[in-house]
């Protein structure tokens, strides 16, 4: 018995590997914004949107690559279930990369007054728990591990309880003009793409469970955005 | 009128050589069920066993049992003939009477099996199977034309046609669009979804990509080695051989991890 297809499987194999990379720029994304909005360092910001075209052309080129080895190839079982999650995938990632930029570019709204330590403090926390979750997602993609692609959907009760801390500090701060009430808002918006940046891996993560039980997972019910007021008043 | 199968623990021998062991395989009547394997792992052994046409080999028997509607169809009284004029065959290659007309190909079947017909009657049962087989539009001017004059695709309907004429229960239909061009294969195939309404289809086929469009159920059949017997690996719907097969064989198989 000798493996046939071969040429077909190690497109395969690269279209994996390609789309880990793609992760990779994904995540190196959220550090460089995170740290661009932290420090409202303007070079930084260019660096992310530079780095989302780079996103977006290799989706392109993942998503062209996938769609001939569907048209030429006609992939069955596993190999099928590879290329659905990875066409799914690029497209959360590709969304991470969109995310980032809107990310970056309120580092130039907010420039030149440093950004509020009560809020630096926590949009922080919110960088490093979406970069771990997309680490997260991305391990259980290239180990074909359920596991960790499960433990997603938790992990994501710590970015919407950070969303919720965000939106309680902007409302401790208050805004007195509107020049405040600008800078509120778009720190709200900043936690709100963290939060939805969060989703896209556990996103990812689904399509990787998926991928490996031949199993469809139905879309964990998305959170309610924090809601703006009071959280308890909220689920009352 | 479609039937269904019942075949359970069947062994199948040429002489002392077991060529397929252990088989247990429901067929509901109405649908079509697709055997896929590599080559010499017994599914056309095993295809032909259930009409017992393997037997024209001599030495040729079974173990187990192979029932339709609950009838054994190995039953000490039962007839092979009336066995295989209840369930039609269709070949690889196309195989009409080559001096016979058309028409006489389709009749054939019918003038075997019973005894006189009024010409009006064997008529409309010749026109009725040939607009079965998605043929009648194409060859009722020419119906005195031989059957060799027809195109490969043609000919294979026209096959078609004559195992229908007999109205059978089942059919089986060995490889019959391998030697077909790529739309004669898709006629046949659209004739079979159309056919499954009536009759219960068996299908074997190298080309796995038929028996996915075509088939409700799928099984796997491989060796583990030459001069080894036939195991049914996998049998399950068409959707989830394709999309998530229980064995690990079978994935390798319909992946090409292995040929």
């Amino acid at each position: 018995m000798v493996e046939t297809r071969r040429a077909f499987h190690e497109e395969l194999a690269q279209l994996t590997t390609d789309t880990v990379r793609l992760a990779v720029m994904a995540r190196r994304a959220i550090h460089t914004g995170t740290q661009a909005l932290l420090t409202l360092n303007l070079e930084a910001v260019s660096v992310v949107i530079d780095e989302d075209r780079a996103i977006d052309e290799l989706t392109d080129s993942i998503e062209e690559r996938a769609f001939d080895v569907l048209a030429r190839q006609s992939p069955a079982a596993g190999d099928l279930r590879t290329l659905m999650t990875t066409i799914r995938g690029i497209h959360e990632l590709e969304r991470i990369g969109d995310h980032m930029v809107k990310i970056a570019k309120a580092a130039r709204r907010l420039y030149p007054r440093p950004l509020e330590p009560e809020f630096g403090a926590i949009i922080e926390r919110m960088g490093l728990q979406a970069m771990e979750q997309l680490s997260l997602a991305t391990e259980a993609f290239s180990e074909r591990d359920v596991a960790r692609a499960q433990s997603l959907a938790d992990m994501d009760d710590v970015m919407d309880e950070l969303q919720r801390e965000l939106y309680r500090a902007i409302f401790a701060a208050g805004a007195e003009n509107d020049g405040q009430l600008q800078r509120a808002v778009q720190v709200a918006l900043v936690g709100r793409f963290y939060e939805r940046m969060a989703d896209h891996s556990v996103n990812f993560g689904e399509r990787v469970e998926f991928m490996v039980t031949g199993h469809f997972v139905e879309h964990a019910q998305q959170p309610h955005a924090a809601a703006l007021v009071d959280p308890a008043e909220d689920e009352g | 009128m479609a039937k269904r199968i019942d075949i359970a623990d069947l062994n199948i021998y040429y002489g002392d050589f077991l060529a397929v062991q252990g088989v247990t395989m429901p067929i509901e009547a109405g649908t079509i069920t697709a055997l896929i394997g590599p080559s010499g792992c017994g599914k056309s052994t095993f295809l032909r066993s259930i009409n017992r046409m393997h037997e024209v080999i001599p030495g040729a028997r079974v173990e187990g049992k192979v029932a339709m509607d609950g009838l054994d169809l190995y039953g000490r009284d039962v007839d092979p003939v009336s066995v295989r004029r209840q369930i039609g065959m269709v070949f690889q290659r196309p195989n009409p009477f080559p001096t016979m007309s058309i028409y006489e190909n389709v009749a054939a079947g019918l003038r075997l099996n019973s005894t006189k017909m009024k010409k009006s009657v064997l008529d409309d049962l010749v026109e009725r199977s040939l607009r079965g087989a998605n043929l009648w539009n194409e060859v009722k001017d020419r119906l005195g034309r031989p059957g060799s004059s027809l195109s490969g695709g043609q000919q294979q309907r026209l096959c078609i046609a004559r195992a229908i004429a007999v109205e059978p229960d089942v059919l089986l239909m060995d490889e019959p669009c391998s030697a077909l061009d790529p739309i004669s294969t898709l006629a046949i195939e659209d004739l079979m979804a159309e056919l499954k309404t009536n009759y219960t289809i068996v299908i074997v086929t190298h080309n796995m990509q038929q028996a996915a469009r075509v088939s409700d159920m799928t099984g796997f059949f491989t060796i583990e080695g030459t001069g080894k017997p036939g195991h049914l690996i996998e049998l399950d719907t068409t959707q989830k051989i394709f999309s998530n097969p229980t064995q690990k064989s079978t994935e390798d198989y319909i992946t090409g991890r292995f040929g």
